[in-house]
């Protein structure tokens, strides 16, 4: 108990003392566990949202979809509806293909885009009963339109929209559980073709006959209640078997198989997020360990403080330990509550379900946390082992670590021009830092080269023949995450640079003020400064734009497009210019410092 | 300096020239100024008191360089005593006290000027015995020279402390600088050498 | 200033006169009432070839008059001329470059860079003056030879004793044959014998004809100089020629009572 008191006062007193780095600690391992949960949550919120709606909409089991019209056709949807496994249906209803056109107005203009018509009874059957979320439900020359539809094309209940030359009133706005979420409302095209990105919008079946009768493509669909809703897999299978007539296909859609292609459209988000959070926690990583390194002395010489009073290597490991672990663990609750509050606008991308989502489940929080506590234990792992390995007296006695000789370098270093010869020994002072910058820089590029890729796809708009009035939703969400991920990566590279050159700055001030009373100018010292990170910022560019290709290549379709070489290496040559940017404003204040004063505190 | 003289025949019996060449050695550059005179007017008075007997070589004209001299028994216990005895010069600080004290007082010169132009003389003098010291190799010439800096040094020191109490202008002050300021100032001195200059 | 690689004689130097001048010097430290007049008013001569020792009380002023003679403080008034140049208005980097070439510093904490071998401190300022490797490796060579330390130099500083480590330090002030070497309290971290190797080198720079400013409160490093300046409270309170003989000279050390 003694000792718990004990561990919980060093720990509150150190992350007092040390706010600045407590605060990057919890903020690093937030952005890292956020997106981790964010990203391992998303399939799971997709399927909870379609679940609800299915709920909500009494949604069918099984949808059959039959590409054609006509006698065969109707007689294989009778003889579904009279399966024993069935206890309920809807339909048989027509689906007409057709163009969708709004009227436009001052907020969205007009724009054109492909429809699929349900032809619907005024009154709804006990399936599929689109749950109208605003205005009612149609009516002879009213028309409904689904929700995330509706929301693409900027349209609500009173405006009016052109179906294949006709006018129709909206009259509401309606979600079902039966068809895919907007853009792929069709799920089949007419005759069992492909379909094109369309919307889905409920005429009465009246209507719907009359559009029919201009010769627009009509198939004809069936919503069924199964008896066992969880062996809709098997009741399609058996179906399937027992009815092989080319001339009356009929696609089975089982609502198992409609809620995982709700998540078709997250399809890139999730390695974007989770490969991000990798990427985040990486930083996390580096950026942490830098400032431990910062702090080792200090850290090395309580240990001996602590040895000295009788304190066994187990209690100052963990003492060391918990006040990382504790920050993190705190980062990682503060990352999964965001996670939770945005997880739904980015796993329901469109406005087609409806429902909350629950919270990250079980796995993803452990996942996150397992991060959280990686980062946690990686950053502290070499300061904590080098406290309880050094002997007592040597870790009272602790001066700055003693940095090894690096003959090959200080000699190459000699025939270099000042600032890149004051750079490089700084470098070679510090390689475990030098390390750690290049890593920093090398995820930086990497995430421009993800970036990069993901805007040089090329992506169909989800309007009339890939027009891109209406945006393609994927790509647009799949660029967002990207963009965001790859800022917050950039922001904590930055943090990174910045913190790896002020230490540095710090660390090599006294020598920094002897190289000055020998004639190096502050510019000469503050380039030196910026080289020391810039060096190793270069290999970690260069090694980042072929890291970036594989990433990308790993995680993406093989159809991608890749950015050109050039956009890359000037990817390369910004990130190393910004770098330098960034190092340049500590190492300038560092090395404005009066020498006298500089020198005179190293002798104290 | 007629002890050390005696001590110095203890070993075996020397002729003059000799014994003044092992004395210089042992005084290395402080027994530079030491004359073939002063040794014979020594050893003469020696053998006067019956401490010393003078053996003439044979077949040779009668000339001090060519005597040989020899400790006589009352002579090595004159040695014996000289060995055993612990006396000590004593540092002759209070002449130079009073010649402050009795310059203050009749308002015959500054005291602060005095103890100045006393300080340079000793840095001078330590200049000089610390560049024999440097020409000097290890020996025992050499720990006689570093004796003799420390004696200077510590002559600086209190000289220090001395202006210290003069340029005070406290009058009072002035009758109590003694032995007293003298230790007290080495203590200062050796604390201030610690200190690291702030600049 | 001196652009060819050959090693200059440092008593030859370009420009005649003094090597260091200060004129009406006045350094402040500090604000409104914590104002500190750390030297006040100060008129100061190096001529060439000259060893001067600054003595006085910590605090005195004494450390910041060396800085402020080196270029690395700038005075509050008054002027500070090196080598024929005046370098109070001097820009850093000009600054920069004069002290390269004019100026080698020797400190109390020796301030070698831990991670570099002897012999590479002491090519440091050389190869900071724009200098070949080869050259600098020459010089380094030449120079531990001189302070007696050619056989460490490949040793790193941990490996060196306070002594070696200060010799190495001078070693690398006189790297680029500066016409000024300024050191401060440059025994203040050594024992007795080592002070004497430095005082040893002192003493073969004085008569090499190094111009040499010291800075010490240790009175026997003082009395290597040929000239002391006593310092207090940022004044001037003495300036005294060590040069020449005492009144007895060193036999009359020894009182001789026959």
């Amino acid at each position: 108990m003694g000792s718990f008191v004990l561990v919980v006062r060093l720990v509150l007193a150190d992350v007092r003392r040390h706010r600045a780095q407590a605060a990057m600690l919890l903020l690093a391992v937030t952005v890292a566990t956020a997106t981790m949960a964010l990203g391992l949550s998303l399939r799971g919120v997709s399927e909870a949202l379609y679940e609800q709606t299915r709920a909500a909409t009494a949604g069918p089991d099984v949808v059959a979809l039959s590409g054609d019209t006509g006698p065969a056709v109707t007689s294989a949807l009778a003889s579904l509806a009279d399966d024993p496994e069935v206890i309920a249906h809807h339909g048989p209803y027509r689906i007409v293909y057709a163009d969708l056109t709004t009227h436009g107005s001052g907020r969205s203009p007009a724009v054109a885009s492909g429809v699929v018509v349900h032809g619907f009874a005024e009154t709804p059957g006990t399936v599929n009963r689109p749950l109208v979320t605003s205005g009612g439900w149609v009516r002879p020359g009213g028309a409904v339109v689904e929700r995330g539809f509706a929301e693409a094309l900027g349209i609500g209940v009173g405006d009016r929209v052109t179906i294949a030359g006709r006018s129709y009133l909206v009259v509401g706005i309606a979600v079902t559980a039966a068809t895919s979420i907007y853009p792929w409302a069709a799920q089949i095209g007419p005759y069992g073709g492909p379909s094109d990105s369309s919307g889905l919008v409920w005429l009465t079946r009246s209507d719907a006959r009359t559009l029919a009768g201009r010769d627009l493509p009509v198939t004809t669909a069936m919503d069924l209640k199964l008896r066992d809703p969880a062996a809709a897999e098997a009741f399609v299978e058996a179906f399937s078997d027992a009815h092989r007539d080319p001339a009356a296909r009929v696609n089975l859609h089982t609502w198992q198989f409609m809620a995982t292609q709700d998540t078709v459209i997250l399809r890139n988000s999730q390695p974007i997020l989770v490969v991000g959070s990798w990427l985040l926690g990486f930083l996390a990583v580096t950026g942490v360990a830098a400032l431990a390194a910062g702090r080792a002395v200090e850290q090395t010489r309580r240990a001996g403080l602590l040895k000295a009073v009788g304190a066994t290597p187990g209690l100052i490991a963990t003492v060391l330990v918990t006040e990382y672990l504790a920050l993190a663990l705190v980062g990682d609750a503060v990352g999964l509550a965001i996670a939770r509050l945005t997880v739904p606008g980015i796993a329901s991308p469109t406005a087609s379900r409806i429902g909350d989502a629950a919270g990250p489940g079980g796995a993803t929080v452990a996942a996150a946390t397992v991060l959280a506590v990686t980062v946690a234990v990686l950053s502290t792992l070499r300061p904590a082992l080098r406290a309880m390995r050094t002997a007592t007296v040597t870790a009272l006695a602790a001066a700055a670590h003693q940095p090894r000789h690096r003959p090959l370098l200080t000699a190459l270093s000699a025939l270099l021009p000042t600032p890149l010869l004051l750079g490089l020994r700084l470098t070679a002072r510090r390689p475990g830092r030098a390390v750690l910058q290049a890593c920093s820089t090398a995820t930086t590029v990497i995430a421009t080269v993800a970036l990069l890729t993901v805007y040089s796809q090329k992506e169909r708009g989800y309007g009339l023949n890939g027009s891109s009035v209406l945006p393609n939703l994927r790509g647009e969400l799949d660029r967002r995450l990207m963009l965001a991920v790859t800022i917050l990566l950039i922001a904590l590279a930055v943090v990174n640079t910045v913190t790896l050159t002020w230490t540095t700055a710090m660390e090599a001030r006294a020598n920094m003020a002897v190289a000055r009373t020998l004639g190096a100018t502050p510019g000469q010292i503050a380039a030196g400064l910026s080289a020391a990170q810039v060096l190793p910022a270069l290999l970690g560019a260069m090694a980042g734009v072929p890291l970036g290709i594989g990433v990308c290549g790993l995680f993406s379709a093989r159809n991608t497009i890749m950015p050109p070489v050039s956009w890359m290496l000037a990817a390369a040559l910004v990130t190393l210019l910004v770098t330098a940017a960034f190092t340049a404003l500590p190492a300038r204040l560092a090395a404005r410092r009066p020498v006298a004063r500089a020198l005179s505190a190293e002798a104290a | 300096m007629q002890d050390a003289v005696l001590a110095m025949l203890a070993k075996e019996p020397s002729y003059g020239y000799h014994l003044r060449a092992r004395l210089r050695r042992a005084l290395g550059p402080l027994g530079e100024s030491m004359n073939q005179g002063q040794i014979y007017v020594t050893l003469a008075r020696l053998e006067k008191a019956g401490f010393v007997v003078c053996e003439r070589s044979d077949g040779l004209p009668d000339r001090a360089d060519r005597k040989v001299y020899a400790l006589t028994p009352a002579g090595q216990r004159r040695v014996a005593a000289w060995l055993a005895e612990v006396g000590w010069p004593k540092p002759d600080l209070a002449e130079f006290h009073l010649k402050l004290v009795a310059a203050a007082a009749a308002r015959l010169a500054d005291p602060v000027e005095l103890v100045a132009a006393q300080r340079r003389e000793l840095l001078r003098r330590l200049r000089e015995v610390q560049q024999a010291a440097l020409a000097e190799p290890e020996g025992s010439a050499a720990v006689l020279l570093e004796g003799v800096m420390l004696r200077l040094r510590a002559d600086l020191r209190w000289l220090a402390a001395c202006e210290r109490a003069w340029s005070s202008g406290d009058a009072g002050g002035a009758t109590t600088v003694g032995a007293t300021a003298g230790d007290e100032d080495g203590d200062e001195d050796g604390d201030e050498n610690d200190e690291v200059e702030g600049g | 200033m001196n652009g060819s690689d050959a090693v200059p004689n440092p008593v030859a130097g370009p420009v005649a006169g003094p090597v260091a001048e200060i004129r009406g010097l006045v350094k402040e430290h500090g604000q409104g009432q914590g104002r500190v007049r750390a030297v006040d008013d100060v008129d100061l001569e190096v001529p060439r070839g000259q060893t001067l020792a600054v003595m006085g009380p910590s605090g005195c002023g004494k450390s910041t008059l060396l800085h402020l003679l080196g270029g690395l403080e700038r005075p509050t008034r008054g002027e500070v001329w090196l080598a024929g140049r005046r370098v109070d208005t001097l820009s850093e980097r000009a600054l920069a470059r004069l002290r390269r070439r004019s100026v080698g510093f020797v400190f109390q904490a020796f301030h070698l860079m831990e991670e570099l071998t002897a012999a590479e401190n002491v090519e440091l300022p050389v190869l900071l003056a724009g200098r070949s490797p080869r050259e600098a490796r020459r010089r380094a060579s030449l120079l531990l030879e001189r302070v007696g330390l050619a056989a460490r130099a490949r040793h790193l500083p941990s490996r060196l004793s306070g002594g070696q480590r200060q010799r190495v330090a001078i070693a690398r002030a006189l790297a680029n044959e500066p016409p000024i070497v300024l050191a401060d309290e440059p025994t203040g971290n050594l024992d007795t014998a080592a002070t004497l190797d430095v005082l040893r080198i002192f003493e073969d720079l004085r008569t090499a004809g190094q111009t040499l400013v010291i800075v010490t409160h240790d009175e026997r490093v003082a009395a290597t100089a040929d000239r002391l300046v006593s310092m207090r409270d940022g004044m001037f309170v003495d300036d005294t020629r060590l040069t020449g003989s005492s009144s007895r000279g060193l036999g009359g050390l020894i009182e001789w009572e026959s």
